[in-house]
C-alpha cells in the first residue's frame, strides 16, 4: 500500500499553534495516549467489535508505533478532524484531542527523522503495452501498435508500469516473439498483405419522428451546419490495420419532406470532410452511398452527417434557403396511389417505397460498413530502411561484415546501451544460420533483429549491479540507465539519439544538462505519452473508452461525443505538460479545449467546426478544470445516472490524496440507486450519514459529489433532475460550506497542498515503477516544496522527480537469498 | 508458431451443421488409457456470471429428479438429462477474508483460499481447481487452459473498495501469486489455439522461421544465464520467470511440430458488436478447443464482479451491479432476473453445441463437466452461501440439495476426482460431494 502522509487535507482546522496552546501534559506520552484511546475509542474498536477492522487492544506493546504507523496516522487524522469519535458519541475535551494529536505528530516526526535515506530498488521492468508499442515505433520506424492485443498488463498502485506487477508468462512471451516478427518484417519488407474484410457498425436509432409531428426548424445561425453534432449524424471509431485505401458504405434511413432539395451527405474522418454527396430522395431507407479513400493505420473517428440539414426544405417549413423546386401536384395521401402518383413520387426521389406524402425530417444513418484494405501500400518505408540498414543495402554491401555492423548497431539501440564484447555474436549467428539455410541477406537480418527483440535486454529495462567500491548504501544508476529512466518516464519509449549521446559523453547528469533535457523532452510530441499513460491512469479517463452510457436516457452520447470528450481532456493535460502550465489548472482553470460538438453540448457559443481550440470558460456556469470536463464526469457516473458517492470518492482519491477506506465488513455499501429518482434521496443519504460508522466516510464523500450534481451522468449541465431542482450545496466536515461546482472548486483550490502532494506521489510511483515507502518521504516533500516555489509549473514537478534520490540512485545490491531464487524456479511448472 | 490455419478447409467446419466427424482418430487414440466402466470426464469448464442471482427464481422447489425448471433455468429444460442443479454449497473463505464483497467472492471462488486484502502488486490467493486439472493434462494438450472473458479488463484503479483488480479480473490462479490474464478478444483466443501464422506461407518457409525462432530462444537462454550473475535477487526472479516462459514456449513449439491439426473455422476478426454474438463466439471457441482436444480446461467470465454492463437488448438499460443492490425493490429484482435469464439463455447455446458434437463414443457434453454459476448468491447482501451452481454433463436430471451448508470445495474435489486427479482434499473441503446421491 502507498503510505499516506500528513493528515486528511480538507478538514485540517487545528493549527500548530493552537495545538501548543491546548497542550495537556496528561496525554503527552504513550501511556497518556493509551488512556485516551481506552476512554474514547475502545467502545467500538475492541476485540469483539473491531469497527473498520481496528482493535486497539491489539496495540498495547511498546512497538505499537513503529509497527502500526498507518493505523495511528489514521487515528490522528480522524481525531484531529473531529470525525472520531463519531457524531452521537461523547466528545473528548478539545484539550485532550490537542494533546494527543500533538504527541502523535511529534512521535511521527521523531520516527521520520530516524529513517535513513534510502534510494530504494526496483527490479527489472518489463516493457508494458504502451512502452512496447512506442519503443517499436522509435526503434524500427513502424507505427503498427503490435502490443494492442497483448493481454492487459496488471496494474498496481493505480499504474500499469509497476515492476512487481509486470509478470511474464509463456503466452505473453509468444506474443512478444510474434510481435517482434511482425515489426521487423514490416520494417524490412513492408506490412504483410491483408485480405480485405468488412466491418459492420450498426447504429442505434436516436431519432424517429412520428408521422405528422412538426419539426422545429432552427434558423441558419442557430444550428450546426456540419450536422456532426446532431442526432441525424452517425459515428464509429474504427481501427485500421494498415495504410491503404478503404471503402465506406453509408446506409441511409429516415425521410425528407417531398419537394426538398437533395440531402447533402457528408463523410468525415477525424472531423475532416472527405466527401460530400447529394442524395435526392424522400424516403432514404436502405439507400447506400459509397466513399473510397486512403486512410493511415490506427484508430480513426468516422462520421456521416447531413450537411445543412434544415436548408432546402419546402418553403412552408420556413427554413433557411428554402427549396426552389416547383410545388408538386397534389397526390392523394389516402387510398391506393394512382400510376401518376407513383410516377410523381419517383420523380421526387422516393425510390423504394411509394406510400404517400412525406413530411418528416428524420433522415439518419442505418449503418456504416468499412471494407478493406485495398491497394495496400507495399514495401518498407524509407525511414525504416534508414534506421536498420546502417551500412547500405546494395548487392555489393550485402556481406557478412555489413550484417555484423547492422546487427550490432541495432542491438545497441534496442538494449539502450553500448554492447559488451561479443554480446552481438549470438544475433549475428542467427544471420549466418539463415544464410546457410539459403535465405537472403534481408531474411538473415530479419532473423537476427527478431532475436534481439526477444532478448530480456530488450524486453526488460535491466539495471545491472556492478562491483561497488564505495561504502555508501546507494549508487547512482549509470548514465545510460538514467537516459532510459528519463525517456520511459516522459515518453514511454526508448531514449533518442541525443539522450544516448549525452549519456555516452557522461554529461547527462550535469544539472543544467539534465534540466534542459527534461524541458526538451516535455516539449516534444512524444511527451503525449505522459498524458495518455500517466494522466490517463491517474485521472482514470482512459476508462472513457469503455463506458457505455444508456442510449435511451442519453441519446446525445455517441462515438463522436466520446471522442470529443476524450480529446478535450487529452488536450487540456497535454497543454499543461507541453506548454508548462500550472498543475493547479487541474483543479480550476478558466479555459478548456472544445470543438463544435462539445461546445454545443456544453452550451458554449461561438465555436464552429470540428477543430479543437482553446476556449475561455470563465463566463460559463460549469467553468474550467478537470471537474468541468465531461470525460471525468462520465467515468465517475453510472450508465444511467450520476452517483454523488462515486464522484466524491473520485475527488478524494485523485484530487485530495485521501482515498476513503473500504466500508467495514458488517456494513453494506451505501445504496444510491435512487439518486435523482426521488426528492427524498438527498435526505435518504443524509439519514444514512446519521449512522456513525457510515458518516465517517460519507460525510466527506457525499457533499463533494453533490457539489457536481448540476452536471449529469454524461457531463451536461442541468438545473433540474427529473422533477426536482438540483441542490448542489454542501457542507464538509469541519463546517466549510459551498454551493455549486464553482464554489466547490474554490474550496479545493484552498487544499492545493494536498492536491500537489497527491500528484507528486502518483507521478513518483509512475516514474519509479514501484510503490512508495516511508524513506521516500523526504524526497516527496522537497519536490512538493520546490513545485510550490516555482508557480506550480509542471516542468518543476518533473524536474523535482528526476533529480530526486530514488530516481537518480539505487540501493546497493542486497545479498541474494539463494533459496528464494531456487523456490521460484520450482513454481514455473507448466 | 508452426500451426496451419486451414482457411481452405473452413467449409469442412466441424461445428457448422453435421460435419462433426473429422479428425477424431487422435482423440480415439487416447481412449485406451481411460478405458473402464466409468469413462472419466476429459473437459472441465467454469462459466461465471457476476453480481449474484435472484435465488427464488433460480432454485427449483423440488429436490431430486423430476424437478420443475424455474424461470431462470428454463432455457436449460431441453437438456434436463444433462443438468444437475446443486444448492446448499457455500464459500466460507470469502466471508472470512477482508476486502470488497465482490473481490473476495470471485477472488476465492475456485480456490476456497482467502485473497489477501491489497490493491498493490502483492496479490495473493490460492491455486484454483481448474489449474489443478490443467496441470494434469498440460503435456497432452496444446494449450493447458483457456481464460476467457466477455468484459474488457482495461479498467484501471481500485476495483472493489481497496481490493486489487486481479481478484475480479480473472477466476484462474496458476499458483497463489499468479493470476492468469483473461483474454477478451476472440481473435487472440483463436491465435492461442491455432497459432498466428500467415497461411499463405509455404511449409518450407514456415519450417525455416520456426527453426530461427527455436535458435533465438536457445541463444537467449544462454545469454540470460550469463546476465543473471550481475543481478540482485529481485531481478533474478524476473529473469527466472522469463526463462521459465522461454522453456514453455519451446515445449509448445516441439509439440506443435508433431501436430498437424488445422483450424476448423475462420479466424474471428475481433469482438462482435452485439453482446449475445460475442458471448456465443466465445462459447464456440471453447467448443472448438474441446472438440479438437487443443485444450481441456477453460474458465469464462460472462462478466466481472461489479459489472456495470447495461442490457438494453432485453429492456434493461440500467447498469447491472447497482441494480443488484435492489433492497427488495420489485422493479429492480425483475430487471436482475431478466439479466439472469438472459445469461442462462446464452449458456444454453453452449450446452446445445456440446451436445450436438460427436466425441468418440458419445457427445462432447458426455465427456465434459461444465460448471455454471457465480460466487455470490444474493448480490444485495454479497452472500457467499447457498451459491447458485449447476453442472452440465453426463448423468444429470436432478436437483441436488445439501441440507447442511457444505463447502463448495467438496464439489471441486468431486470434479477433480471425476477428471482423474487423485486428491482427497482441496481448499477447505470436508470431503467430496456425491453427485448421484
Amino acid at each position: 500500500m502507498t503510505p499516506r502522509f500528513g493528515s486528511l487535507p480538507i478538514i485540517l482546522f487545528l493549527s500548530a499553534c493552537a495545538t501548543a496552546f491546548f497542550a495537556n501534559e496528561a496525554f503527552a506520552d504513550e501511556a497518556g495516549l493509551r488512556s485516551f484511546v481506552s476512554a474514547n475509542c475502545n467502545g467500538c474498536h475492541n476485540e469483539k467489535v473491531s469497527s473498520a477492522g481496528i482493535n486497539f487492544s491489539a496495540y498495547s506493546d511498546t512497538k505499537t508505533f513503529s509497527d502500526n504507523r498507518a493505523i495511528w496516522e489514521r487515528v490522528l487524522a480522524k481525531v484531529k478532524a473531529g470525525e472520531m469519535p463519531p457524531p452521537g458519541m461523547p466528545k473528548p475535551p478539545a484539550a485532550d484531542i490537542a494533546a494527543v494529536s500533538s504527541w502523535l505528530e511529534s512521535e511521527f516526526a521523531r520516527q521520520d527523522a530516524a529513517v535513513k535515506p534510502d534510494a530504494g530498488r526496483v527490479a527489472a521492468r518489463r516493457l508494458n503495452r504502451a512502452e512496447y508499442n512506442n519503443t517499436v515505433r522509435d526503434l524500427l520506424g513502424v507505427n503498427i501498435h503490435p502490443a494492442d492485443d497483448f493481454p492487459a498488463d496488471q496494474a498496481a498502485f493505480g499504474f500499469d508500469d509497476i515492476s512487481d506487477a509486470l509478470n511474464m508468462s509463456s503466452v505473453l512471451l509468444e506474443k512478444y516473439a510474434d510481435a517482434a516478427e511482425l515489426s521487423v518484417r514490416t520494417a524490412i519488407f513492408g506490412a504483410p498483405k491483408l485480405k480485405p474484410s468488412m466491418t459492420h457498425y450498426p447504429l442505434p436509432v436516436r431519432l424517429n419522428d412520428a408521422r405528422g409531428t412538426k419539426t422545429q426548424i432552427p434558423d441558419a445561425a442557430h444550428y450546426d451546419l456540419t450536422g456532426l453534432s446532431t442526432l441525424h449524424a452517425a459515428h464509429a471509431i474504427h481501427d485500421f490495420p494498415v495504410d491503404a485505401t478503404y471503402s465506406f458504405r453509408l446506409v441511409l434511413n429516415g425521410h425528407r419532406p417531398n419537394q426538398s432539395m437533395p440531402a447533402q451527405v457528408g463523410f468525415w474522418i477525424d472531423g475532416k470532410l472527405i466527401q460530400e454527396i447529394d442524395v435526392d430522395a424522400t424516403d432514404l431507407e436502405g439507400q447506400v452511398r459509397e466513399v473510397r479513400t486512403k486512410v493511415t493505420a490506427g484508430e480513426h473517428l468516422l462520421s456521416a452527417s447531413y450537411i445543412k440539414q434544415f436548408h432546402g426544405l419546402p418553403p412552408s417549413y420556413k427554413g433557411p434557403e428554402p427549396s426552389t423546386r416547383p410545388p408538386e401536384p397534389l397526390i392523394n395521401p389516402r387510398g391506393a396511389l394512382t400510376q401518376k402518383d407513383i410516377e410523381t413520387l419517383r420523380r421526387l426521389g422516393t425510390t423504394i417505397k411509394t406510400d404517400g406524402i412525406e413530411s418528416r425530417i428524420d433522415n439518419r444513418f442505418e449503418s456504416i460498413d468499412v471494407g478493406g484494405p485495398f491497394d495496400q501500400t507495399t514495401g518498407p518505408s524509407p525511414e525504416s530502411i534508414r534506421r536498420i540498414f546502417t551500412c547500405g543495402r546494395t548487392a555489393a554491401q550485402q556481406n557478412a561484415a555489413c550484417a555484423k555492423q547492422i546487427v550490432t548497431s541495432f542491438a545497441e539501440r534496442a538494449f539502450r546501451r553500448p554492447l559488451e564484447a561479443k554480446e552481438a555474436d549470438p544475433y549475428v549467428s542467427l544471420y549466418a544460420l539463415a544464410r546457410k539455410q539459403g535465405d537472403s541477406f534481408e531474411e538473415g537480418i530479419a532473423a537476427a533483429l527478431e532475436g534481439v527483440m526477444v532478448s530480456p535486454n530488450f524486453l526488460y529495462r535491466i539495471e545491472r549491479d556492478r562491483p561497488v567500491t564505495t561504502k555508501s548504501d546507494a549508487v547512482p544508476v549509470t548514465d545510460y540507465e538514467m537516459a532510459s529512466r528519463l525517456s520511459y518516464f516522459i515518453w514511454s519509449s526508448m531514449p533518442d539519439a541525443e539522450l544516448l549521446r549525452l549519456a555516452g559523453e557522461h554529461r547527462l547528469r550535469q544539472p543544467a544538462v539534465l534540466e534542459a533535457q527534461v524541458r526538451r523532452m516535455l516539449k516534444d510530441e512524444k511527451a503525449r505519452a505522459i498524458v495518455e499513460n500517466f494522466a490517463g491512469e491517474w485521472l482514470q479517463f482512459r476508462n472513457i473508452d469503455v463506458v457505455r452510457p444508456d442510449g435511451q436516457r442519453f441519446p446525445d452520447f455517441d462515438e463522436s461525443l466520446r471522442y470529443s470528450m476524450k480529446r478535450e481532456t487529452e488536450l487540456f493535460v497535454e497543454n499543461i505538460v507541453r506548454q508548462d502550465g500550472s498543475v493547479l489548472d487541474f483543479l480550476d482553470a478558466d479555459y478548456s479545449f472544445l470543438d463544435e460538438r462539445l461546445a454545443r453540448f456544453y452550451g458554449v457559443q461561438g465555436v464552429t467546426g470540428p477543430e479543437f481550440r482553446k476556449v475561455d470558460m470563465s463566463g460559463t456556469e460549469r467553468g474550467g478544470g478537470i471537474l468541468a470536463q465531461a470525460s471525468i464526469l462520465t467515468i465517475s457516473s453510472y450508465a444511467t445516472r450520476t452517483s454523488p458517492v462515486l464522484r466524491g470518492k473520485w475527488i478524494l482519491e485523485n484530487l485530495l490524496n485521501a482515498p476513503p477506506p473500504p466500508p467495514p465488513p458488517s456494513v453494506p455499501a451505501l445504496d444510491d440507486t435512487k439518486v435523482g429518482q426521488s426528492a427524498s434521496l438527498r435526505q435518504q443519504m443524509e439519514a444514512h450519514r446519521q449512522s456513525a460508522v457510515c458518516a465517517s466516510c460519507h460525510s466527506k464523500m457525499d457533499p463533494l459529489g453533490f457539489g457536481l450534481e448540476n452536471l449529469n451522468a454524461i457531463g451536461a449541465w442541468r438545473d433540474v433532475d427529473g422533477k426536482f431542482p438540483v441542490d448542489s450545496s454542501g457542507m464538509l466536515p469541519g463546517g466549510r460550506t459551498f454551493n455549486g461546482p464553482k464554489e466547490l472548486k474554490a474550496l479545493l483550490m484552498k487544499d492545493r497542498d494536498a492536491f500537489v502532494a497527491g500528484l507528486t506521489e502518483k507521478l513518483m510511483i509512475y516514474a519509479l515503477g514501484r510503490g512508495l515507502e516511508r524513506y521516500d518521504k523526504p524526497a516527496l516533500q522537497s519536490i512538493e516544496a520546490n513545485t510550490a516555489a516555482h508557480d506550480y509549473r509542471f516542468s518543476q514537478l518533473v524536474i523535482g522527480v528526476v533529480e530526486s534520490l530514488p530516481f537518480e540512485m539505487k540501493r546497493v545490491r542486497e545479498a541474494a537469498p539463494l533459496s528464494a531464487v531456487a523456490s521460484n524456479k520450482l513454481e514455473g511448472s507448466k | 508458431m508452426n500451426f496451419i490455419t486451414g482457411r481452405h478447409l473452413s467449409r469442412r467446419a466441424l461445428l457448422r451443421g453435421s460435419g462433426a466427424a473429422i479428425a477424431l482418430p487422435f482423440l480415439d487414440a487416447m481412449h485406451p488409457a481411460f478405458a473402464g466402466p466409468v469413462k472419466p470426464v476429459r473437459r472441465l469448464a467454469v462459466i461465471y456470471v457476476p453480481n449474484g442471482i435472484i435465488m427464488n427464481q433460480w432454485t427449483p422447489a423440488e429436490i431430486g429428479a423430476g424437478f420443475e425448471f424455474t424461470r431462470i433455468l428454463k432455457p436449460l429444460e431441453p437438456f434436463r438429462g444433462d443438468i444437475t442443479v446443486i444448492s446448499g454449497l457455500q464459500n466460507k473463505s470469502a466471508d472470512k477474508a477482508q476486502g470488497g464483497g465482490h473481490a473476495k467472492a470471485s477472488g476465492s471462488f475456485l480456490s476456497s483460499a482467502q485473497p489477501k486484502y491489497t490493491a498493490g502488486a502483492d496479490v495473493h490467493a490460492g491455486t484454483t481447481f481448474d489449474q489443478v486439472a490443467a496441470k494434469q493434462w498440460a503435456s497432452e494438450t496444446r494449450v493447458s487452459s483457456l481464460q476467457l472473458g466477455c468484459e474488457d479488463s482495461r479498467m484501471v484503479g481500485n476495483c472493489d473498495t481497496g481490493s486489487s483488480c486481479a481478484y475480479t479480473n480473472t477466476l484462474s490462479w496458476k499458483n497463489p501469486d499468479t493470476p492468469l490474464a483473461v483474454d477478451v478478444n476472440p481473435r487472440s483466443v483463436f491465435e492461442r489455439l491455432f497459432g498466428n501464422v500467415d497461411p499463405s506461407l509455404s511449409p518450407a518457409v514456415r519450417a525455416r522461421r520456426a527453426l530461427y525462432r527455436k535458435s533465438m530462444l536457445d541463444l537467449t537462454q544462454e545469454s540470460t544465464r550469463k546476465l543473471e550473475q550481475d543481478l540482485g535477487a529481485a531481478d533474478r526472479r524476473k529473469m527466472d520467470e522469463y526463462l521459465t516462459s522461454v522453456r514453455e514456449v519451446e515445449q509448445r513449439m516441439a509439440a506443435a511440430e508433431k501436430d498437424t491439426r488445422v483450424a476448423p473455422v475462420d479466424k474471428p476478426s475481433g469482438i462482435p458488436f452485439q453482446f449475445s454474438e460475442y458471448v456465443k463466439l466465445m462459447f464456440d471457441l471453447q467448443a472448438i478447443a474441446f472438440q479438437s482436444d487443443l485444450s481441456r480446461v477453460s474458465t469464462m467470465m460472462i462478466g466481472r464482479e461489479g459489472s456495470v454492463r447495461t442490457y438494453p437488448e432485453i429492456d434493461v438499460p440500467d447498469p447491472h451491479h447497482p441494480l443488484t443492490h435492489h433492497r427488495g425493490h420489485p422493479d429492480f429484482i425483475e430487471k436482475v432476473t431478466k439479466i439472469n435469464c438472459f445469461h442462462v439463455e446464452l449458456f444454453a447455446h453452449f450446452v446445445a453445441k456440446l451436445k450436438a458434437t460427436q466425441d468418440g463414443d458419445g457427445t462432447l457434453l458426455d465427456h465434459s463437466a461444465i460448471l455454471y454459476g457465480g460466487a455470490l448468491s444474493d448480490g444485495n447482501a454479497h452472500s457467499n452461501s447457498n451459491l447458485p451452481l449447476l453442472l452440465a454433463g453426463r448423468d444429470g436430471g436432478r436437483h441436488l440439495h445439501c441440507e447442511k451448508p457444505t463447502p463448495v470445495a467438496n464439489l471441486f474435489v468431486t470434479l477433480l476426482n471425476g477428471a482423474g486427479v487423485n486428491l482427497e482434499t482441496f481448499g477447505d473441503s470436508t470431503g467430496s460431494l456425491d453427485l448421484r446421491a
